[in-house]
């Protein structure tokens, strides 16, 4: 659909969705409240909307504004899960600043979110779970660890990266795949304690294995939402960083008292 | 101290992977967070305290990611939220948790709480580092109209 050979009525929900769909997209991939607040405002007003206000949080997005008619529009979304993708977040900012500069028209914008909604991570699985013992393990070894704790605790990190996010499909609840991941971690590092006992350190190897469950983009988020004035979202994803860190120190205690 | 830059290099690296940043970001996402575990390690050398230290490289890593947001045109979170991962105060939560399971209640609070403070002291960084920025944008924007927009 063309913006200018549409009716006015439909330009103004093509505009809604548009800004909504940008929101959205934001949101669900790990940007920060203002960040997303303030694309939607200012694509709105690009597109030449009145008095646009929009109201994000982890969970849901309301936004209004008054359209060419004077008539006032509102629309709430709620959001399903959320998972962490910042090139998505890159690329829609991209696009918002294109379409705000007037490089690009909606239509194009438009199109441009919908390819962007539904791409696929850069990297396949695989090369995710490799970084991720790769993580662990590096880890580890920067704690005080030697060089041989790296191994043991490179593969429990993608053991935990790996059953993660798999559990996660199984049964969508984070705190349980959180849980049962670290877990399933934590007791591979304990099991090779075991069978090496003079070589290897459970506690360094323990906390290299648990670094990929920590909410690093919960913590950073809720601050610099927090600082912008938005108390809302940032204190739901303050408790979503500790719901996240309660997981782990729960099955890393169980754990460690076998 | 080579060993050590040359793992946070490496971590920072592999989670701004697992995070999906644009492939165009991530060496420098590596960097960022190298050089916030130097800070990180060379402060407590000349009498630091640890939080001082998480303080210092939070402000540090939250103002580099901004100025290479800037520079790249991309969100300052590309760097800072990979960044922050090599000075996560894993082996104090450890402790304190080990603390816990052999009922030194006391022990275990003390080190959670000192935790807190490390964790803490990352998230102010962040803030400080965020608010001079910002103050910096406002006082260019003043006297520039066309003031840096990308962050």
């Amino acid at each position: 659909m063309d913006v200018r050979d549409a009716t006015d009525m439909e330009s103004n929900n093509y505009v809604m969705e548009t800004c909504l769909l940008a929101g959205e997209i934001m949101i669900k991939n790990g940007a920060e409240t203002y960040r997303v607040e303030e694309t939607m405002n200012r694509m709105a007003y690009a597109a030449g909307m009145k008095s646009v206000h929009s109201f994000v949080t982890p969970t849901s997005i309301i936004f209004s504004f008054k359209d060419h008619g004077e008539v006032d529009r509102t629309r709430m979304v709620r959001l399903g899960e959320r998972t962490i993708n910042l090139n998505k977040v890159t690329m829609v900012n991209e696009v918002s600043r294109h379409f705000v500069a007037d490089k690009i028209s909606l239509t194009e914008a438009h199109d441009k979110l919908v390819e962007i909604s539904s791409q696929k991570f850069q990297y396949p699985d695989w090369l995710l779970n490799v970084a991720a013992g790769l993580g662990s393990g590096s880890f580890a070894v920067l704690i005080g660890g030697t060089f041989l704790d790296f191994i043991p605790s490179a593969i429990a990190g993608a053991i935990v990266f790996a059953s993660s996010n798999y559990l996660y499909r199984l049964l969508p609840i984070t705190f349980f795949a959180e849980f049962a991941a670290s877990f399933l971690g934590g007791m591979f590092t304990l099991i090779a304690s075991w069978v090496f006992p003079a070589h290897l350190q459970l506690g360094v190897m323990i906390i290299g294995a648990m670094i990929p469950l920590f909410p690093g983009v919960a913590l950073t988020n809720s601050v610099r939402d927090l600082m912008a004035g938005d108390l809302m979202a940032g204190v739901a994803r303050g408790v979503e960083a500790g719901l996240s860190a309660l997981a782990v120190a729960v099955a890393a205690a169980i754990v460690l008292s076998l | 101290m080579l060993k050590g830059m040359l793992l946070s290099y490496i971590i920072t690296f592999v989670y701004a992977m697992l995070f999906n940043a644009p492939k165009h970001t991530i060496f420098y996402a590596g960097a960022v967070g190298m050089s916030g575990w130097i800070i990180y390690k060379m402060l407590p050398a000349y009498g630091a305290e640890l939080t001082l230290a998480s303080f210092a490289a939070g402000t540090f890593i939250s103002l580099t990611s901004q100025i290479l947001s800037i520079k790249m045109k991309v969100p300052s979170t590309n760097f800072s939220i990979a960044g922050i991962i090599p000075l996560v105060p894993g082996s104090t939560a450890y402790k304190s948790m080990l603390a816990f399971i052999n009922t030194d209640y006391v022990g275990g609070i003390t080190l959670g709480v000192m935790t807190m403070m490390y964790a803490g002291a990352i998230a102010a960084g962040l803030i400080l580092g965020v608010s001079i920025f910002s103050l910096w944008k406002g006082i260019v924007a003043r006297h520039v109209r066309k003031g840096a927009k990308a962050n």
